[in-house]
């Protein structure tokens, strides 16, 4: 019974907490169970600034790049057609609930540099310098924006869109086919039928 | 233990002196990437003088695997396969955050039984998971007898694991919308499927009196040696604000003082009808991180015992299509691992793959905290809050 109330007091704070957000920021949305919040790319370094004061949002949780395009080279291509682009993503929360805002930014693969979060969130190093080597994407005022995981003489981003999965072009992947025999089994078929 | 000596008012070795200044100059020690206590393939490029560290480089990407790429050529009930990959200690837990992301964008209700599954075999990763560091970490700073008996311990539950998923450290267990039914387990038509196999009630009941009583033996075993209660105490010490700020989760943010686990804040898991505590620490040094950690075997012991008393009967596997389509939204779903938090953010076009799937690790996290943790630590120390940081390099490199 106990655990029952504590969780409906949870949700009229979460509800509380979303509300807030929403009030306080034009551009946002919250859809199964994320709360996001789109700002301009002037006022990224502002609204991190203005998340962690005002609203105790002190835990740094993730930042991350997504390439918007319409020719990939892997994966599928989005249905609709989209403007190429980076979307930049953070994602922020608290360490008392369960509240947490991801907020996103945009900007233009032509000029794809943007301020760095680490004067606000020292935690958003790492996370930086990975955006940077995967998706091309210049950090400015960055302490370090050295390689992370790839080696130094590394050349290409390798989670941008138009990017090949080299091996796949080798060999395409098994899982694409559904369900079908092993070998032996099909031979053994045959013979059957014949 | 012993009465002559206080723990409390113990000389540290962190604090010991040495009585003779020699002058001496920085030299560069390169630690890894092959050493047995890196766990894996991390290596540090540290600057020292003599035993005084004065800063350390982690150098990562040994272990890069690319997983956010391969999961975007790969089907979602594929990409389980890759992410049990991740976190190999405790790869059944990072199915569950992805698994609930994508149920939560097609808008499934999992049943009831296969939730309490799905929380039963979470919580014997942690246990296991929990267990390894139990011997390690010990092993590491020089005690030789604990891992023997983690080490077999541990058997007993992965054996657990074994017998419902079929593997002991990749289960690949979860559908969307259930949970896998048990191979030969017979016609998926009748009313209730066997879905464990028989005896598990009562293996399970022993397997976890046998954790208990382990984690009896390691509290009177580890944390009652003086030695490993020096080489421990004020060493490595974290604060709340630092850990805050760095995205440092799990047992590490709660050996801080913050009690702050998801269990009890999200609903990924029906954890809200168990009862148990959060163990946190006062200090935040190495050997909170250890009690911490070692509470919790004994709270995870105790929801699986409740969880298979009023274990609910009925279906295993929601009614899903047969090709999975995820519609197109975006989600960001995330679940209290063994090592902190781990989190999918799932972007999905409306495919048969996510766009783009973005993997948050504890580890990658959790480690960023290293250059900060060791500046200014001795050398020997180095070992010990590296081992107390719990790291699996899968899960930092991903």
């Amino acid at each position: 019974m106990k655990s029952g109330e504590r969780k409906t007091l949870n949700q009229s704070d979460q509800n509380e907490f979303i509300n807030s957000i929403q009030s306080s920021f034009k551009n946002t949305s919250y859809n199964f169970d994320t709360l996001k919040i789109n700002v301009d790319i002037s006022s990224w370094i502002d609204t991190h600034k203005i998340l962690k004061k005002d609203f105790n949002l002190s835990f740094f949780n993730w930042l991350s790049a997504v390439d918007w395009d319409n020719e990939v080279k892997t994966g599928d291509a989005p249905k609709e057609p989209v403007t190429p682009s980076f979307e930049i993503l953070s994602c922020l929360s608290q360490t008392n609930s369960n509240n947490l805002v991801i907020s996103s930014t945009v900007i233009s693969k032509e000029n794809a540099e943007i301020e760095s979060l680490v004067d606000v969130f020292a935690g958003a190093n790492w996370h930086e310098r990975e955006a940077c080597e995967m998706f091309g994407i210049n950090f400015l005022n960055h302490p370090n924006l050295t390689k992370l995981y790839l080696p130094d003489d590394y050349e290409g981003n390798p989670l941008l869109k138009s990017f090949e999965l080299i091996s796949r072009e080798v060999k395409p992947w098994p899982g694409d086919v559904d369900v079908e025999g092993m070998p032996e089994e099909s031979i053994v078929v045959e013979e059957k039928g014949s | 233990m012993s009465q002559t000596m206080d723990p409390n008012n113990m000389p540290f070795l962190s604090e010991a002196s040495v009585s003779v200044e020699i002058e001496t100059e920085d030299m560069t020690l390169n630690i890894g990437p092959q050493h047995p206590s890196t766990h894996g393939v991390l290596r540090l490029v540290a600057k020292v003088n003599g035993e005084k560290i004065s800063s350390v480089e982690p150098v990562l990407g040994y272990m890069h695997r690319g997983y956010e790429k391969l999961a975007e050529v790969r089907t979602y009930p594929q990409v389980t396969t890759l992410v049990n990959r991740i976190d190999w200690v405790s790869g059944f837990a990072n199915e569950i955050p992805f698994i609930a992301g994508a149920e939560k964008l097609m808008e499934i209700e999992v049943p009831e039984r296969a939730q309490y599954i799905r929380l039963i075999l979470t919580e014997m990763a942690r246990i296991s998971s929990h267990f390894v560091f139990n011997g390690a970490f010990p092993l590491e700073i020089g005690a030789l007898t604990p891992i023997f008996l983690a080490m077999e311990d541990r058997e007993r539950v992965l054996d657990l694991l074994e017998s419902v998923t079929g593997g002991r450290f990749h289960p690949n267990f979860n559908r969307i919308g259930g949970v896998k039914p048990v191979a030969g387990a017979g016609p998926t038509t009748k009313k209730d499927i066997q879905d464990l196999p028989a005896g598990f009630y009562h293996d399970t009941k022993v397997a976890m009196e046998k954790v208990l009583k382990a984690v009896d033996t390691f509290e009177d075993l580890i944390g009652g040696n003086e030695v490993f209660q020096a080489r421990t105490k004020k060493v490595g010490i974290l604060t709340k604000e630092v850990a805050e700020e760095y995205g440092v989760s799990g047992p590490i943010l709660r050996a801080s003082g913050v009690e702050f686990d998801l269990r009890k804040q999200s609903d990924y898991l029906p954890y809200d009808k168990f009862d148990f505590e959060i163990p946190i620490g006062e200090n935040g040094d190495c050997f909170d991180r250890w009690s911490v950690r070692t509470s919790e075997m004994r709270e995870s012991a105790k929801i699986i015992l409740q969880a298979i008393e009023d274990m609910p009967s009925g279906p295993i596997q929601a009614k899903v299509p047969k090709v999975i389509k995820v519609p197109k939204g975006q989600t960001y779903v995330r679940a209290e691992n063994p090592k902190g938090e781990m989190g999918y953010y799932i972007i999905s076009e409306g495919g048969l793959g996510p766009y783009r799937l973005k993997i948050r690790t504890a580890s990658f996290s959790n480690i960023s905290i290293l250059p900060i943790m060791l500046e200014g630590a001795l050398l020997p120390d180095l070992i010990a809050i590296m081992g107390s940081l719990d790291f699996v390099l899968g899960d930092v490199d991903r």
